[in-house]
């Protein structure tokens, strides 16, 4: 974490907006992840001929 | 050595938050999505099911002349007639009508159509068959395992067991008859069947979409029994409303 946030640009203030949208990408990264892996556990039970 | 072990055991750290981040997010997360879809669209049922019954066809009056099949020529007797009430599926995604299994304590609201989306929403009616109470073989999804597991228990239905199911038309009771175990792609279990039949598919088994858990339940009470019943007698043609 404190080697992502001093590899990051500018002051802090600036800092701290970059962490918020890498936080922002990360989460969705994550939902999508989660989404597709979860079809693997739990389709939906839809028969797909 | 010591900074090739630090950085396995952090990497491992970040692996367990990740699997416990996506079993919360399964267990928890789609849960809590799916309940406050679901009581959302208890609360608006009777207004749907109101609108929906307004669109709906006229009912039809089936009358049955009975002829003895190896005299021909003698006279046929009209039996009384029959009411047929038919209902169609809504848009992907509308509200359909609510299912009730009182022995497994499943109550849903259940909607148009089984893409990913609506199936996230509740049970789902698959497109192509008849809507729950009309002739055929009316076929409904659900999840097993998350967005509020309404099949989680399916496995435990024995025949017998009741399956009442409200729509547009009515309240549609039907009685388990089979319980099977199929391939995710054997659209066997979907063709359509004479009399009025109520398939659910769910994944199976739990935390594997692998292979689908089938329960065919036949059609005990509701508008349309009379009419399904002469249908299993062959006495009458019927073309699917899907």
């Amino acid at each position: 974490m404190r080697r992502i946030w001093g590899a990051l640009p500018g002051p802090t203030p600036v800092k701290l907006l970059e962490s918020l949208v890498l936080l922002v990408v990360v989460l969705v990264a994550l939902f999508f992840l989660f989404e597709w892996a979860g079809g693997l556990l739990d389709s939906g039970g839809a028969i797909t001929g | 050595m010591r900074v090739i072990v630090r950085r396995v055991g952090w990497g491992l750290i970040w692996v367990a938050l990740l699997v416990f981040a996506f079993l919360a997010y399964q267990l928890f997360v789609t849960d809590f999505l799916n309940g406050r879809v679901q009581a959302e669209a208890k609360a608006e049922l009777s207004t749907e099911l109101e609108e929906r019954r307004v669109e709906l066809p006229d009912p039809e009056v089936v009358t049955i002349e009975d002829t003895a099949p190896d005299e021909p020529a003698a006279p046929t007797t009209t039996l009384a007639p029959i009411t047929y009430v038919p209902e169609v599926a809504g848009e992907q995604g509308s509200t359909l009508g609510r299912m009730v299994i009182p022995s497994i304590d499943v109550d849903e609201v259940i909607f148009s159509g089984v893409n990913a989306d609506t199936l996230k929403m509740g049970p789902g009616h698959m497109p192509g068959t008849p809507v729950p109470g009309q002739p055929g073989n009316a076929v409904i999804s659900g999840h097993r395992t998350t967005y509020g597991r309404p099949f989680y228990d399916l496995d435990l239905l024995e025949g017998g067991d009741r399956i009442e199911v409200e729509t547009a038309t009515g309240r549609h009771v039907y009685e388990v008859r089979r319980t099977l175990i199929v391939a995710p792609d054997d659209v066997q279990v979907i063709q359509p069947l004479v009399g009025a039949w109520l398939t659910l598919t769910t994944c199976h088994p739990h935390f594997s979409a692998a292979e689908r858990l089938i329960i065919q339940a036949e059609l005990v009470e509701g508008p349309n029994l009379a009419y399904a019943n002469i249908l299993v007698a062959g006495d009458v043609h019927h073309e699917e409303n899907t």
